[in-house]
């Protein structure tokens, strides 16, 4: 009998285990608890990726979800010595200058309305810029811009369905062109607003389309029409009032602002048939002279949150000093606009009535900014003064459900939900202030992000984590929609400064210019030791002949302001200026390998004038040993 | 014992040698058929490193593995050090030709003596490979910086090294020759049967006890 209750209690405890392990492996699932639910195994993967702007620092920041762990930083607009970008001459020139920018709205890359994993676009918005980030590296790769004419992209980049386009409209109106002189107080008569449509080819280089001159209103936020809307891109803008001072008082003042509907194609169409005017080296359309590219549709209370829904006939605007989203119906916009039913025209654009566009108002609650949608009819929008996310079903309008976040939510995004096929699994409240979430650090507090579930008919905070400043706004994406390199493969390495064996290695002069060609390997640059004088600048080429998989070289130089990273089967390139004679070691920066601490070097500079050999060649010997070790084939 | 060098051959045993003779003609197979694998794992290399080895070169993450042997001062592992890739394959035809003439001519010595060489070859491989193993384990560059203990990586089987985790299997190349090389005893056996059953059957017929 005892034995049959051990045997019992025995079966239960097998059935009691096999139900947990279950649970965790069902992570990913809509049971248990929130740990559960967040809970990613040591060696396993996160099933989304998300890419959050870094807002100030210029960077993006990726997390994995649902686990929220912190991945990597991918540096755009600022220098970051843990990856050598803003010190190598690539990545030096690209930045132009600029060593900080304010990163605001990182954009997927989309095919048919959907990611396709290709890139991330992410706009500067006080330089008028817009970067493109490679997703099979991680590595930004372009930055396009300043765009003339245009003062700080806000209304940046947002992608059209099939990247044909990213946009751009200026947050601050001002004089166009750029350098013309004006007073301020000669605002509404001298200062123009401007959208500008960048072209996007199909390896992503980005190209000047077209630039509307729009009224002085601030331009504030964008999204691209999708399905029946495709074609067509919107705007919200603040200070219709025209403003130039006191804005906080000022630009509050009318009930209504404006939505602006742009015809990319019509725009486009009109620029290939020569009516814009060169300004500022950009083809500028004005709406007094064409007509068809752009419309307005009266919207309240200073709008900011511009959100197409996935089926793409709701344009939904949310008025930041309102309680309610105002949905706008894309059919009754186009019938207005076939019906040329203008309530009359602002420097030469037509307005429409506001009551001829609407569809509802859906009464989300204070502070309404920004709306995402999953996959199942349902919208989320932030609400910044009442720190919640309200979720409102699209067709009836109802708010639905309520969550409190910590605190004044700015952003949100959905799993995939700018897109026209959400994945809808999760969603990101980006808070503006983290207050008490976290261990205290001083009276600077690190910005809040906050994992939901949406799987539920309840939304479910399930994790709460720090970023660094400022997670502005977020794309989230499927895991499986990327599929990043491992290594660069060297065959392809095309960089006209690329050696690929030790007997190619080797210095050369011309006049004070040197070149230094070197190869790094597990563990020892080739040459590494190098002869050169005072007054010499030094450009040292290093490539990375490693082919396996994490294994980085680093090149850094005493005493200078110069490293980089090398990774396997790259070369790049950093300029260093000897301006005394003495000696100065360099070394690898980058932990690679058991003898890592012996990967060093010397650069030996004589005295100024000192004849130095045209091409210097490491020792013989030296040569022969290396090349035995990195012959490849 | 003469009795088996001369004479030849029913059509069953011919048709087996030809079929040993178009398995050694290593056109069939030279390139497809790995003759040996080594698969290595460490920590830090969770998918593993491997070596294939084929009758006419080595392939696999050579560069990663010479780059991590230089630290134990093991010579680097190059296609072009080794002879035995220049006339293996050469020799395997050889051998193939050899039975397919044994099979055409229809001569018992010639199959015999094909054979024979034949095993005489894979002795002296095997040997050879083992050689190879031992040198790359015992020939340490004395200026290298990390001393390890002389050590033979495995012929067949497991063995712990240093932090690697390694395998060395024979690959099917090397199943297939060991195969081809069987069918000489198959077909001696075969041959020994029907003379058995023949002389079994004469008994019956003469009323000899077998
Ligand atoms: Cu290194």
């Amino acid at each position: 009998m005892k034995r049959k209750i051990g045997l019992a209690l025995l079966a239960i405890a097998i059935l009691a285990w096999a139900v947990a392990s279950g649970c965790t492996r069902m992570a990913g699932g809509a049971g248990g608890s929130a740990a559960q639910k967040t809970y990613v195994k040591p060696g396993e993967h996160d099933t989304h990726y998300a890419f959050l702007s870094g807002g100030h620092s210029g960077q993006v920041f990726v997390y994995g979800l649902p686990s929220c762990r912190y991945i990597t930083t991918i540096p755009v607009f600022t220098p970051e010595p843990a990856k050598g970008y803003g010190y190598d001459e690539e990545s030096k020139a690209m930045l132009g200058g600029f060593t900080w920018g304010d990163a605001h709205h990182p954009g997927l890359s989309e095919t048919n309305g959907n990611f396709d994993g290709r890139w991330l676009f992410i706009n500067d918005m006080p330089h008028a810029r817009i970067a493109r980030i490679d997703l099979k590296d991680f590595t930004t790769r372009e930055i396009y811009g300043p765009i003339p004419n245009i003062s700080a992209a806000h209304a940046c980049p947002y992608p059209t369905p099939n990247t044909e386009y990213v946009f751009a409209a200026s947050r601050f109106s001002a004089p166009v062109p750029t350098n013309k002189v004006a007073k301020v107080e000669d605002y509404v008569k001298d200062f123009k607003g401007v959208i500008a449509g960048i072209k996007v080819s199909s390896e992503g280089r980005m190209s000047m389309g077209f630039e509307i001159l729009m009224p002085p209103f601030h331009w504030d936020l964008s999204d691209a029409g999708k399905g029946p809307s495709h074609g067509w891109q919107f705007f919200t803008c603040y200070n219709s009032e025209m403003a130039h001072d006191t804005l906080e008082v000022k630009a509050s003042q009318a009930e209504m602002d404006y939505v602006a509907a742009v015809d990319w194609r019509a725009a486009q169409k009109a620029v290939d048939e020569g009516k814009a005017d060169m300004i500022g080296g950009a083809p500028v359309l004005n709406p007094e002279k064409v007509k068809g590219i752009v419309y307005l549709v009266p919207t309240p209370k200073s709008p900011h949150g511009m959100d197409v829904n996935p089926t793409g006939e709701y344009i939904c605007a949310s008025g930041k000093l309102q309680a309610e989203v105002s949905v706008f119906s894309f059919k009754k916009l186009m019938a207005a606009i076939d019906a040329k039913k203008f309530e009359k025209e602002i420097m030469g654009v037509p307005v429409l009535a506001y009551d001829d566009v609407l569809e509802a108002k859906v009464p989300v609650g204070l502070g309404p900014l920004h709306t995402e949608f999953d996959g199942k009819g349902f919208a989320y929008t932030s609400l910044f003064l009442d720190s919640q996310v309200a979720k409102w079903k699209v067709g009836t309008w109802e708010v639905v459900d309520k969550i409190d976040v910590y605190y004044s939510i700015g952003h949100l995004s959905v799993a995939e939900g700018a897109t026209m096929n959400p994945t809808g699994e999760y969603l990101l409240a980006l808070d503006k202030l983290s207050k008490d979430r976290y261990l205290p650090v001083g009276p600077s507090h690190p910005e809040g992000a906050q994992l939901i579930d949406l799987r539920g008919n309840k939304m479910e905070l399930l994790y709460d984590f720090p970023t660094y400043p400022e997670p502005h706004y977020g794309q989230i994406i499927s895991a499986s929609k990327i599929k990043p390199l491992k290594i660069y493969p060297l065959s392809e390495n095309k960089n006209p400064h690329a050696i690929k064996s030790a007997e190619e290695a080797r210095v050369e002069r011309k006049g004070k210019r040197v070149d230094a060609y070197m190869v790094a390997v597990r563990t020892h640059f080739t040459p590494d030791v190098i002869r050169v004088a005072a007054g010499d600048t030094v450009y040292f080429h290093v490539t990375n002949l490693e082919q396996d998989i994490d294994i980085t070289h680093g090149f850094g130089i005493l005493n200078s302001n110069i490293d980089m990273q090398v990774e396997p089967g790259e070369t790049k390139t950093v300029k260093w200026v000897a301006t005394a004679a003495g000696i100065t070691p360099f070394y690898c920066s980058n932990f690679c390998s058991a003898l890592h601490q012996e990967m060093q070097g010397y650069l030996e500079v004589a005295a100024a004038g000192t004849r130095i050999a045209g091409v210097q060649r490491p020792p013989k010997k030296q040569v022969e040993e290396v090349a035995a070790l990195l012959r490849r084939r | 014992m003469t009795r088996y060098l001369l004479g030849s051959f029913q059509a069953s045993e011919r048709r087996w040698i030809v079929v040993a003779a178009l398995v050694l003609l290593p056109v069939f197979f030279l390139p497809v058929l790995p003759v040996w694998t080594m698969k290595l794992w460490a920590p830090q290399y969770p998918e593993g490193l491997q070596l294939t080895i084929y009758a006419h070169t080595i392939k696999g993450d050579l560069d990663n593995i010479n780059t991590l042997n230089h630290y134990v001062g093991m010579h680097k592992i190059t296609p072009d050090d080794f002879d035995e890739f220049r006339y293996m394959p050469q020799l395997l035809t050889f051998f193939g030709v050899m039975a397919l003439l044994a099979a055409l001519v229809n001569r018992r010595w010639l199959a015999v003596l094909g054979w024979l060489g034949f095993t005489a070859f894979a002795v002296y491989m095997f040997r050879d490979y083992a050689n190879w193993l031992y040198h790359y384990g015992h020939d340490l560059d004395p200026r290298a910086a990390l001393k390890l203990e002389a050590f033979t990586p495995p012929l067949i089987g497991y063995k712990q090294m240093a932090n690697f985790k390694v395998w060395s299997l024979p690959g099917p190349g090397t199943l297939l020759l060991g195969f081809a090389w069987l069918l000489g005893p198959i077909v001696f056996w075969i041959e020994r049967r029907a003379e058995r059953q023949s002389a079994e059957s004469v008994a019956k017929t003469v009323g000899v006890p077998a």
